[in-house]
This record gives structure tokens, sequence and C-alpha cells, in this order.
């Protein structure tokens, strides 16, 4: 029933047109503020030239120049992409898995697997930390000498484990607005179970895939309880390293290294948002998937 | 709608095979043998002795951890309503506007929730401190209106204290809504998008103000997405570690602290890992709650 | 169809940037391992320390002396270390405990004995750390630093005295919401412990009540600012605290740049600690690691050491060849006469220290209600 209107600014705000009355702008704007202001002067203060970074001093490119040549920094650095990335890829894979199951089947034992499935969202980061170390070392020892990014492998195995539970949910959620319908009409133009679900389920969900992704790229990248316990002496990454850092000398090479990874963050979503086109966060909601 | 998984064998056990071993090999394994270890007790220095003895959970029911874990219901409590106090409107405001505004307002609030957690929080010690962004603010503007009041020929203001926003329980608020604000405004937006948007026009039909539309037209319609929401914000402020940790002030300890001191300073292994099953627990509740509430809206829908 | 292949070169897009990234940072930093050493082992060695605990240039001297490349990692907290040795060694060849972590680790079988052939650089070592009470006959540790522990402070905000009791931090109301103490149970106590007089090793149970109940109030008083683990003296060269517990080299790092910083030992003494060098049990590379300890003993590449993180040195041919500045800088070498109050930690046994740990957690729960 709603319409979608063109109108010339010059027309009071339509009735729902909440985004253009002021008390809504300004709440916007208030908590666009307040979650981006912090993060500004982070990355503005990255360029600070004073080595206690309380006041500014000056502009200097000098932290980023000691940053990029910090070997630790960047060794944990691109061990944190990879380990992302490999969980990931992963994730995906299971996560969609397992929200396809969940939705599509009756089988004994559903509602266990749709609870333990929950479990890694829900249990206190902590507790599974010290899991997964306990693990690694009594139960499964990973060797030791692994070339990279092997060597990862605990660490990415551990990430998948709190990932792909995420990836599961918001698939999961996609799906509940799948018209089953599309689906038997495949089958009954002669397409197989397999064939069914490739080419007509899968499109359907190619959003929440991309969230899904997203996701756990997130997850993995910002992990720092978990991924302290499971890392060892080549295997730092980057928020562990981050955290040391500000814990003991807090230098604007902190603020550097924080900004490198903010802006390879955004350029990333901005690459995904673009392969997809814009509508891959709208699409799926609402009145356009009649 | 489902079918059973007779009828698709092959298919069902390939896409369930994978999951389910994951999930049990690298999780619940893991985590049965920390639930394992809260049933035991240290044997020598390193070794954990399972002996099926209650003494941990008793000893974390002990008032001074149940205040602990009452505190930080407390706190969390209270950050997920200011989430979602901050979080409705901005959600609405996303909810209807024009398609190409909508995305990129999504982003923007979703961005933030894409950069690292200790970065975020690490940016807002800055923020706070005593010789803070809001503390410089604060001084420059109090100067300036002295210096006004004096050319008025009014008393100046006194001295200038700067305002205490680090290291304390307002800290760790903020720095949790900081944190946890764009997980509440996912889910109220999922919701609010799906809604019939007619009742909201034959509200305001009918009469009703805006602020009577939202709040008893929309709010009740949006009600899933809000207890979602909830729940996502909650969850996650309960079992917060690093902000406690980086922006708190001496009484602001919450129970994932004392959880990482057992594991770690106490060498307690048992003890913290009953204390984290207990969270868990408490998890579970809330979850189930959740669920409770949910059929009971499906049922009232039906 | 086109949105499955878009899908499919999305995620390829995503990948090949992320891996693209990382091996192209990765490739340029990645160490170069290969060869064997004379004695089997390969040319590389896992150190975990501290952070901001070696020379600006002793790894890469190191290398340019053995040949062999060092990947140092980092940790927080002797609690961490011992965390993750615990559970088995992940590969260290050298680790840096503290002093009172030495015979718990060495225990509970977690370190591997030192073999002092290969430390011929071991008699540069000040006589009073050949044989401590921690590590009889120095088995299974080499010295590496010693630190004080002890107030910082901003003499402008001091208000015209000298802070040197430890009553300052603990029972004054002089410098509201300016002060920091340690967060950690252990050295929390046995600093007020010292403060009351007793011995930090021998705290009788009336002294615990009496510490609990002082600190208590000092919690719910509101003067204190923070808890620290080792931030304290960020805090006090940012301005938000102008008295902290802190360890005196840290202090002395900070008070190069800033002339107005200052450290004491109070008068009722303090807590000592001397962080030391040692091999845990299964290292990969024990005979590369025995090279290094030798390295850092050695005379020149401690006064490198110790011109980069300024703590004071139990390496007497190091100390040697540092600079007046250093040897005569009353922070990093605190007066005899305190130093004489003061005493070394000992590992009070596991119970003890879940007592500290319990003692600590109702003190820092104090505020709540309170």
């Amino acid at each position: 029933m709603t319409e979608a209107i063109a109108r010339p600014r010059k027309l009071p705000p339509a009735p729902l047109e909440y985004l253009r009355r002021w008390p809504i702008r300004l709440s916007v704007g208030a908590v666009l503020v307040f979650l981006y202001a912090p993060l500004i002067t982070l990355m503005i203060f990255s360029f600070n030239d004073s080595k206690a970074n309380v006041v500014w001093r000056g502009f200097t490119l000098k932290y980023y120049i000691k940053a990029l040549h910090n070997d630790s920094l960047i060794q944990a650095f691109s061990n944190s992409m990879v380990i992302a990335f490999f969980s990931t890829v992963l994730s995906l894979i299971l996560g969609a898995m397992a929200a396809i199951v969940l939705w599509r089947f009756r089988f004994p034992g559903k509602t266990v697997f749709d609870g333990a499935l929950a479990i890694p969202i829900v249990v206190p980061e902590i507790c599974m930390g010290v899991g997964m170390l306990v693990f690694f070392a009594k139960v499964l020892p990973w060797p030791q000498e692994m070339p990279w990014p092997l060597n990862l492998g605990n660490i990415i195995i551990a990430h998948v484990s709190f990932s792909f539970p995420f990836v599961a949910v918001v698939v999961r959620a996609r799906l509940a607005s799948f018209n089953r319908e599309m689906e038997e009409a495949a089958k009954d133009l002669g397409a197989s179970e397999f064939r069914a679900l490739m080419d007509v389920v899968i499109p359907h969900i190619q959003p929440s895939l991309i969230a899904g992704a997203l996701l756990a790229f997130t997850l993995s990248l910002d992990d720092f309880v978990i991924t302290f316990f499971t890392a060892g002496p080549d295997t730092i990454t980057f928020p562990v390293k981050v955290y040391s850092m500000v814990r003991f000398s807090v230098t604007p090479e902190v603020n550097a290294a924080s900004t490198i990874l903010i802006v390879v963050t955004v350029l990333l979503t901005f690459l995904a948002l673009k392969f997809q086109g814009s509508q891959a966060l709208t699409a799926g909601h609402g009145a356009d998937d009649k | 709608m489902e079918q059973s998984w007779r009828q698709a064998k092959s298919i069902f056990m390939t896409l369930i095979s994978a999951p389910l071993f994951w999930l049990v090999a690298f999780f619940i394994i893991p985590m049965g043998i920390v639930w394992l270890y809260s049933f035991g007790e240290n044997s020598g220095l390193i070794d954990i002795a399972f002996t099926g003895t209650w003494s941990n959970y008793a000893h974390a029911f002990d008032p001074l951890y149940l205040g602990i874990f009452a505190k930080s219901i407390g706190v969390a409590v209270v950050t997920t309503f200011f989430c979602l106090v901050l979080g409705f409107p901005v959600a609405m405001a996303i909810t209807f506007a024009p398609d190409k505004a909508k995305s990129w307002l999504l982003l923007l609030i979703m961005l933030p929730f894409w950069t690292n957690l200790l970065v975020r929080t690490y940016a807002l010690i800055a923020v706070l401190r005593t010789n803070g962004y809001v503390n410089m603010t604060y001084q420059f503007l109090w100067e300036r209106t002295s210096g006004l009041m004096t050319l008025l020929g009014m008393q100046p203001l006194g001295d200038f204290h700067p305002a205490i926003l680090l290291y304390n329980n307002f800290a760790v608020v903020f720095g949790l809504v900081f944190v946890n604000l764009p997980f509440m405004v996912l889910p109220l937006y999922s919701t609010l998008d799906r809604m019939d948007r007619s009742l909201l026009e034959a509200s305001l039909d009918l009469g009703a103000g805006h602020i009577r539309t939202v709040w008893n037209v929309m709010v009740p319609l949006a009600g899933p997405g809000i207890v979602s929401g909830i729940l996502i914000t909650f969850i996650p402020s309960l079992g917060a570690y690093l902000t406690p940790d980086l922006l708190g002030g001496p009484d602001s300890q919450m129970i994932a602290n004392v959880i990482e001191s057992q594991f770690k300073r106490a060498n307690n292994w048992p003890f913290g890992a009953a204390l984290s099953f207990i969270l868990v627990y408490m998890t579970f509740i809330g979850v189930a709650l959740q669920g409770v509430i949910e059929s009971r809206n499906k049922r009232r829908q039906a | 169809m086109s949105s499955r292949t878009s899908r499919r070169s999305l995620l390829t897009a995503l990948g090949a940037a992320a891996v693209g990234i990382s091996f192209g940072a990765a490739g340029c930093s990645k160490p170069a391992g290969d060869g064997v050493s004379a004695s089997g082992e390969e040319p590389k060695l896992n150190f975990y320390n501290w952070d901001t605990y070696i020379g600006d240039t002793t790894l890469s001297d190191f290398k340019a002396a053995s040949g062999i490349d060092v990947n140092m990692s980092l940790f927080a907290s002797n609690d961490e270390l011992f965390a993750k040795l615990k559970a088995g060694n992940p590969g260290f060849d050298v680790i840096v405990p503290s002093n009172d972590y030495v015979p718990r680790m060495s225990e509970a079988g977690l370190l591997m004995p030192l073999d002092h052939a290969k430390i011929p650089n071991f008699k540069n070592v000040n006589a009073e750390f050949l044989d401590p009470p921690y590590d009889p006959g120095r088995k299974f540790s080499m010295p590496y630093t010693w630190l004080a522990l002890g107030l910082g402070y901003r003499k402008s905000k001091m208000k015209g005295i000298v802070p040197d009791s430890w009553k300052y931090v603990f029972e004054s109301d002089m410098f509201r919401k300016r002060i920091t103490i340690l967060g950690d149970s252990a050295d929390l106590i046995r600093l007020a412990g010292k403060y009351l007089g007793y011995s930090i090793n021998n705290i009788p149970d009336e002294g615990l009540v009496k510490i609990e109940a002082m600190l208590m109030k000092l919690v719910r008083s509101g003067n204190l600012l923070k808890f620290t683990g080792d931030e304290g003296d960020t805090l006090l060269a940012n301005g938000d605290a102008d008295l902290v517990i802190e360890y005196n080299g840290d202090v002395a790092q900070k008070a190069t740049e800033d002339p107005d910083l200052d450290f004491l030992i109070p008068k009722e003494g303090s807590e000592l600690t001397s962080d030391t060098l040692c091999i845990p049990t299964g290292a990969p590379r024990p005979d590369n690691a025995h090279k290094f300890i030798n390295y850092i003993l050695d005379g020149k590449a401690g006064a490198e050491i110790s011109k980069t993180i300024l703590f004071p040195t139990p390496n007497d041919a190091a100390k040697a060849l540092m600079p007046d500045d250093y040897r005569n800088n009353h922070i990093i070498f605190p007066p005899a006469d305190l130093l004489a109050k003061s005493e070394y930690a000992q590992f009070p046994g596991a119970d003890r220290l879940q007592k500290y740990e319990e003692m600590a957690t109702r003190i820092k729960a104090a505020g709540v209600g309170g």
C-alpha cells in the first residue's frame, strides 16, 4: 500500500517520512556523532607528533612509518587477515549448510541440534577460549613447526567454531522468507533435488550469504579472548598485539596501526558492496520480495 | 512446509554432516572438558582431577560472587536500555528512508561495528579521560563563559574541575553502549521493515498523533525485533571483559573479569569453569524466555 | 546464472583482496628460516617476553653475531605466561618469568635446568644474584633485570610534600581520585602488609584482616582512581593521576621525557622483583636458547638493553659500561637503606594465592552497595 513517491523538497514531510522530521534527524545525527567522533579523533591523532599523544603538537607521518616497519605488527596483521579469510570461507559453507538443513528438514534431534548451534553465540568467550586451549593441548595437539599459513590452523578452527552459528542465523532469517512453491515449481519442471537447491534456494539466500560473510570476517578479525588462548609464539594476531601496545606503551603508533585496520576493513566492505550493488543490504526485506 | 529427512536422505546427510561434525568436535568437546573441570579440583600444581565435586558451584553462590553477578546484570540492563532508546529512532529513520539513503544509513550505522573492539574502546579512553576531548571542550566552554560573564560584570565561574568520566561505572556503561548500539539497530530495522505500514497510516488517519502511533502501534508490532535486539545486546554486555577492564574504575569489575582472574591469577580453573557455566545457564534462561515470548506472540497472531 | 557467478566472483574478490594484502605484507617481513646450525637446530628462536623489555637493537645484533633469528612474542603478566605453559609448551625457547614464579614453574616441571657450561657470561652477574633463595645455584634461571615497586609521582602536584610513605596511597585523603594502586592481588596485599609493618612473605592472618579492612575503606572512600596492571606510568604521564604505585624502571622511562615526574621507595620498605631468563621444558631449540641467554648476559649487550628499558641491571659488566646518569639515577638505583628494607616475594603456595585473590575480589567489590 505504500507508494514510492518522488516529492519535490518543498512539500512538508509525508506522514511516514520520519527521516525528514527534525526530531528524528537530530537523534540520528547525534547517534552518528556519538559513534564516529571517537574513531575519527583516533585517526586524526595518529598523525600527532607527540609521543605521549595528549595534546596536538604537529603533523607527522613518522608513526605510520614506525608501524609499517614494525615487523611483529605486520606479521600480526597478516596473520589476522589470513585467519579471517579462511574462517569466513569455512563459516559460510558450514553456516549455510546448517541453515538449510534446519529450515528444510524434520529429523530426530532437531531441537537439540538447533539449541547446540545457538550455544557458541551465547557462551562467554573466555570459557570457550580455555576450552580451545585445553583441546589443542591435550586432545588434538597442533603440530608446531608447520609452514605458514598452516600453523594458523588451530586459530582458524577456533574462529570457525564461533562464527558459523552466526552465519547460520543470518541465512535462516533470509530462508524464512523463501517461498517453497518456487522450489516445488523447479522440481515439477524436472529439476532434481540437488539442482533445485542449487539453482533456486542458493540465489535467494545470496544477500544473506554476503551479510554472513561480512559478519564472519569481522568476528574473526575482531576476536581477542579466544585467539589469545589459542595463539602460540608464531601466531600472534592483530588485536592481541594492539592490546599489549595499549597496556604498555600508548603512542601514536597504536593509533596508526588502528587506523590502518579501520581503513582496510572499510575498503573490503566497500568492495563487497560494489560487487553486489547497494541492494545487497536492503534486498529481501519488506515489500520488494513478492 | 518442512519435509522429513527420509524423503531426501542423501541431501540431508550431505548437508548435516559437516556442521554437525564441526560442532561436536570443535565446540561441544572443548566445552565439555571445561564443564567437567567445573566439577573437578586442582591436583598438584598444574593438573586438574575430575572428582565430581559440587564445591565449586557452592563457592560460586557465595554472596560475594552473587553480588558481582547482580552488578553485571545491572550494568547489562542499563546498557540494553540505552541501546534501545537510542537505537529505536535510528531504526525508524532507516526503515522509512528512501531506498538509496537506506543502504547508506545502514552502512553508516554498521561500519563502527566492523572496527575492532579494542580500537573502539581505546578510542574512548582518549575521549573520556581527564585531559580528553570531552573535558578539553568542557574546559574551553567553561573558560569562555567565565570570561564572558566577567565582561558582563557578573561573578566569573569558579575554578575549572574536569568531569571524571573515565575509570568508573559511567565509562563502562558508555563504552558498552558505544560498542553494542549497532547490534541493537539491525534486528529492530529488520522487524520494522517487514511491518505492514498500512496499520500506521490507518492510525494516523484516525487522528492519533505521531507519538501515540509510535508508542501504541509501532512498538508492539516491532515486538519480536525488540526482543531479539535486547537479547543480542544484553548477553555480550553481561559477559563483557575488555570494556570494564580498560575503562572501569576500582569498583567496576564484572563477572567476566572475575572469571578471567580465576583462570589466570588464582590458577583456579575449576572455579572459573563453574562461574562461566553459571553465566551460560543464565543466558540459556534468557534465550528460553525469548523463545516463550515468541511462541506466545505467534499464538496470538494465529 | 548471473547472480551465482557474481556471488562467486565477489567471494573470490574478497578473498583475493585479503590474501593479497596479507601475502604481500608477510612476504616483506617473513624471516628466512632455512639452514641448520652446527648443533643441528635450525637458526631460529621463539622468545616470550614482556613488552618494551628488550633493547632496540638487541635482537638484530644477536642475529648478526650468531645467525639465529629471534621471534619475540609478548605477554602481559606472569599468570598469562603460566597459563600458556601449563597446558603444554607451544614452542617457546626462552621465557622471562619473575622470581616468584620460578619455583612455582620449576616445581610443576615447566622449566628445563640450565647448563652453566653453555653460559660462560654467568661470571658477569652481580654477586647478590648468584645464589638467590628462589633459585639456589641458579639452576633454572639467569637474572635479567631487577625491579623495585614504589611510588611514582608528579612533583608539582604533591602540594609541597614528598610522599615518602605508603600512607599517602592507602590511608590519605590528600589526593582524591588522583591515586592508582596495583590490581594484582598478591602484590597489592604484600605492599599493604609492608605498610602495616609485616614482612611480605609472612603476613599473619590478623594482618590479612587489617589489610582487607584498610583497602576496603580505601575503595569506599572514592580516593582511588583505578586499579592498574601496568598502565600506572601512562596515567601518571598523561595527567590522569598524580600518585601511582609503579615499578621504578617504568617511571624512569617516562621521567626522561617529563622531568616533573619522580619515584621513590617509601620509608616502610617495598617489594623487589627480579625478572629472569629461563628455558621452558619442551623447548625445541635448547642450544640456541642457551646461546641467547649467554648473549644477553654479555656486558655490551646488557648495556644496550639497559639503555633502552632503564631498569636496574644485575649484570656488573653491563652496569660498568653504562653512562653516569644511569648509574647515579636514584630512580633506577634507589638508595641502599631503602633497598635494605625491601624484600623479594616468594611463591606463597596455591592455596594462599587463591585466598589473596578472593580478598582482592572482595576489596574490588567493596564499592558495590558501599
